[in-house]
C-alpha cells in the first residue's frame, strides 16, 4: 500500500478523532474563558482572598504539565470516588489550565485601559460592576484577540495530550492505527497535517472576527 | 535528572535555531524570509506530542539511528525554536533602525553590528517572554515520556505499577514541576535585574 | 571579559556535545551490545523493582541467554505498541515484551520459538457483581492495551460482531488495571500470567472471572530476515537454559505461588 492509498484508507477514523479533538478545543476554551475572565475580575477587583486566590491558581496551573493535571484528574480523582469519563476529565483539564493562561491575556487587557475610565463612570454614578461589564470588557476582549487566538491555537495543539486518558481523539485514532499497520511515521504525518490545516484555519477564521469587531480610532499602545 | 538535563538541550537547541531563524527573518534575503517563517508556522502548529512521534519514527523510516532521547531533544528543540525566534524577532525589531545605520557608518560591518550592538540589547530586552517559554520547556519536557524517555512522569508511573496509588505520586511530581518552574522564573527575573541597564528603557514589556 | 565569555560559550557548546553525543546509539557496523526493547510495566514478565532495576521473567532470560551465547544486551523501556516499530525501524534489535506470535506480527517482524503459552483472562471488579457470562454484553465497557491481542480478541469477537461494548485501549496495562479498579471501566481483557499477578496484588478489589482460551504463544522477535543472526542464538539459548534447569527456576522463580 503506497502512502496516498494508506492516507485514504486511515482518513475516515482520523477524521472522527478529529472531530472529537474540535469537540474537545470548543468545550474547554469555552470553560477556560468564562474562569479565565472570572480570574482575571478576581485579581484586579477582588479583595484580598479572592486576589491571592487567583494569583495561587492561575501560578499553580502554568507551573505544573498538563500532562500531570491530567492524570491527576482522571486516574486521581476516583481515590475520592469522583468519577469523570475520559472525555470529561480531558475538558476539564483543558479548561482549568487554560483559564489560568486566559485569566492572564485578560488581565493584561483590562490593565491596558485607562484607569480615568473606571473614575469617569463611578462619577457619573455607574457601579462598578457595571462599568466592569458596559466599559472594561467590550474594550478588553476587543483588545485580547490576538493573544487569545494563540490560546486557542494552544488548546487545539494540546488537546492531543488528552490522548494519554484515553480519550478517543485525534492523536488517539493515530496510534490505535499505527499500532495495527505498524506504519507509524506515515499515520502521524497525516495526523501532523490534519492539525495543520485545523490550525490554519482557526487563526484566519479568528483574523477576520479580529478585523470585523475592530473600532476604528481605537487604538492601543502597540 | 533527566527532565532538568532534557530542559537545558532543549533550550540550548531552541535558543541557537532560535537566533539564527530571527535574525533570518529580520535581515534575510527574500528566500531566508521565506523559509524561517515557513518554519516557524509549521513548528508552530503541530503539536508537541505529533512532532516527537514524527520524529522518533521518522528519523528511522529515513534511515537514521536516534534514541528517544535525542529524537526528544530534536522535536522539542525545533519546536521551542520556532517560539523563540518570534521572542528574538520582536526585541530586535524594536531596537531602532537608527542603531544599525549609525554602526554601519562607523564602518562597522553588518554582522559586527549585530553582534555587538545589536543582540546585547535585543537578548537583554528578550528575558521577559523567553522565562515565559523556560517554563513551557520544562513542562514540554513531560511529554516526552511518550516516546520512551525515562523523565519524571514515568518514573511516577513505575512506582504507579507496583503501588497503584496515582493521586500521591501524581501531586508529588506536579509539586517538583512547579518548584522547577518557579525556581527558574525567579532565577531569569533576578538576571533581569542584574543586566538592566539603567536609564536605558525602551518599551516596558513587564506586565 | 571577553574571554571569559567565550569561555563560557565554550562550555556550553562542549557540555551540550557531551550531553547529545552521549545519547546517540553507535551505528550497526560493529555491534557488540544489542538493544532489547521491552514495556517495563508488565508483571510478572518485566516491571521496575523498589531498587529501581529493570526486573521480570522476559528480562532474565534475555540476560541468561545472553550471558551463554556470548554477547551483550542493553534494556531499554518503550510503549509497548511503539515496540514493533521500532524493531522494523532498526531502533531495537530484540523485543522481549510478552509478544504473541501472530500470523499479522510475522509479516513485519520474525520470531523466535515459542517461550511461553499463555491464554486470555477477564479481569472484573469483585464488587461489580458481573461475571464471564454478562461481562461481554451490551453497554458494557471493556480495557485492554493498545495493540496487544487482548484489545484484538475485544475488536474481532465483539466489536465487529456488532456487540454494543465499548472498547477503552489504554497507554499500558497497569493504567487499563487503574481505571477498572477506580470504577471506570468493567473488564480488563489481557494476557493471564500478568492479569494473575495484578489480581494477586490487588486481591481485595479484583479477581478474574474466567480465561479465554486462545492458546498464544509467547515468542522473542527480531527484525525481518534477522540481520545480525540472532534467532539462532536466542533458540538454542532457551533449550541450553532448560536443558540445565535453570529455565524452571525462572519459571518458578516468576510463575510459582
Amino acid at each position: 500500500m503506497n502512502f496516498f492509498e494508506l492516507t485514504y484508507d486511515i482518513l475516515p477514523a482520523l477524521l472522527k478523532g478529529t472531530v472529537v479533538t474540535l469537540e474537545l478545543t470548543a468545550c474547554s476554551i469555552s470553560l477556560g474563558f468564562v474562569l479565565g475572565i472570572a480570574l482575571a475580575l478576581g485579581r484586579l477587583y477582588g479583595n484580598r482572598p479572592i486576589s491571592a486566590f487567583s494569583s495561587g491558581y492561575i501560578q499553580f496551573f502554568r507551573g505544573t504539565p498538563l500532562l500531570v493535571q491530567l492524570f491527576i484528574l482522571y486516574y486521581g480523582l476516583p481515590r475520592y470516588d469522583i468519577r469523570l469519563s475520559s472525555f470529561v476529565a480531558g475538558i476539564l483539564g483543558l479548561g482549568l489550565n487554560s483559564a489560568a493562561y486566559q485569566a492572564e491575556y485578560f488581565r493584561g487587557a483590562i490593565q491596558s485601559i485607562s484607569r480615568g475610565q473606571m473614575m469617569a463612570a463611578r462619577a457619573i454614578g455607574m457601579s462598578r460592576f457595571k462599568t466592569i461589564m458596559n466599559i472594561i470588557l467590550p474594550q478588553a476582549l476587543r483588545i485580547v484577540i490576538p493573544s487569545w487566538s494563540n490560546e486557542l491555537i494552544y488548546t487545539l495543539k494540546y488537546s492531543s495530550v488528552a490522548y494519554m486518558i484515553a480519550a478517543p481523539e485525534l492523536m488517539a485514532q493515530g496510534k490505535f492505527i499505527a499500532a495495527e499497520n505498524f506504519r507509524y511515521f506515515e499515520v502521524f504525518l497525516v495526523v501532523a497535517f490534519i492539525y495543520l490545516v485545523a490550525v490554519l484555519i482557526v487563526s484566519r477564521a479568528l483574523n477576520v472576527v479580529e478585523k470585523r469587531v475592530r473600532i476604528p480610532g481605537l487604538q492601543m499602545a502597540q | 535528572m533527566v527532565t532538568l538535563e532534557l530542559t537545558f538541550l532543549l533550550l540550548v537547541v531552541g535558543l541557537a535555531v532560535g537566533i539564527l531563524l530571527a535574525l533570518g527573518q529580520v535581515y534575510g534575503g527574500k528566500g531566508l524570509v521565506l523559509l524561517s517563517s515557513t518554519y516557524e508556522q509549521i513548528f508552530r502548529s503541530i503539536p508537541a506530542l505529533v512532532l516527537l512521534f514524527l520524529f522518533f519514527f521518522g528519523s528511522s523510516f529515513v534511515g537514521l539511528n536516534i534514541s528517544a532521547f535525542l529524537s526528544a531533544v530534536l522535536a522539542l528543540g525545533f519546536r521551542s525554536s520556532a517560539y523563540q525566534s518570534q521572542i528574538f524577532r520582536g526585541a530586535i525589531q524594536s531596537i531602532s533602525q537608527g542603531q544599525m545605520i549609525a554602526a554601519r557608518s562607523l564602518g562597522m560591518s553588518k554582522f559586527q553590528a549585530i553582534r555587538h550592538i545589536i543582540l546585547p540589547q535585543a537578548l537583554r530586552l528578550s528575558l521577559p517572554p523567553w522565562s515565559n517559554e523556560y517554563s513551557s520547556v520544562v513542562k514540554d519536557t513531560s511529554l516526552a515520556y511518550a516516546v520512551g524517555v525515562i523523565e519524571l512522569v514515568r518514573e511516577g508511573r513505575y512506582i504507579i505499577v507496583r503501588t497503584f496509588e496515582p493521586m500521591i505520586i501524581y501531586i508529588t511530581i506536579a509539586v517538583i514541576y512547579f518548584i522547577l518552574t518557579y525556581a527558574g522564573n525567579r532565577s531569569l527575573g533576578y538576571l533581569e535585574e542584574k543586566l538592566k541597564i539603567p536609564g536605558f528603557e525602551t518599551k516596558s514589556r513587564k506586565e | 571579559m571577553v574571554k571569559r565569555k567565550m569561555g563560557l560559550i565554550l562550555a556550553v557548546v562542549v557540555f551540550t556535545a557531551v550531553l547529545l553525543g552521549s545519547s546517540v546509539i553507535s551505528p550497526a557496523a560493529e555491534k557488540k551490545v544489542y538493544i532489547v526493547a521491552s514495556d517495563i510495566s508488565w508483571p510478572p514478565f518485566e516491571w521496575k523493582d523498589e531498587a529501581g532495576n529493570y526486573v521480570g521473567f522476559d528480562l532474565d532470560v534475555m540476560r541468561e541467554i545472553a550471558k551463554l551465547q556470548g554477547y551483550e544486551i542493553e534494556i531499554v523501556d518503550i510503549a509497548f505498541d511503539s515496540i514493533i516499530p521500532g524493531v522494523v525501524a532498526g531502533k531495537y534489535d530484540i523485543a522481549a515484551s510478552g509478544f504473541t506470535i501472530t500470523a499479522k506480527r510475522e509479516e513485519v517482524i520474525d520470531f523466535s520459538g515459542p517461550y511461553y503459552s499463555s491464554d486470555q483472562a477477564v479481569l472484573i471488579r469483585k464488587d461489580s457483581g458481573l461475571n464471564i457470562g454478562t461481562v461481554f454484553s451490551e453497554g458494557h465497557k471493556l480495557g485492554a492495551q493498545t495493540g496487544t491481542t487482548g484489545a484484538d480478541w475485544i475488536k474481532t469477537n465483539l466489536v465487529e460482531k456488532g456487540v454494543k461494548v465499548e472498547l477503552k485501549l489504554y497507554e499500558t496495562y497497569p493504567l487499563a488495571v487503574l481505571d477498572l479498579i477506580n470504577k471506570n471501566i468493567d473488564a480488563v481483557i489481557q494476557d493471564e500470567p500478568a492479569s494473575r499477578a495484578s489480581a494477586a496484588k490487588e486481591k481485595k478489589r479484583i479477581e478474574i472471572t474466567g480465561i479465554i482460551v486462545t492458546g498464544e504463544e509467547f515468542g522473542f522477535l527480531v527484525k525481518d530476515g534477522d540481520p545480525y543472526g540472532l534467532l539462532p542464538k536466542i533458540n538454542e539459548g532457551m533449550l541450553k537454559l532448560r536443558a540445565s534447569g535453570e529455565w524452571d527456576k525462572l519459571i518458578a522463580k516468576y510463575f510459582g505461588g
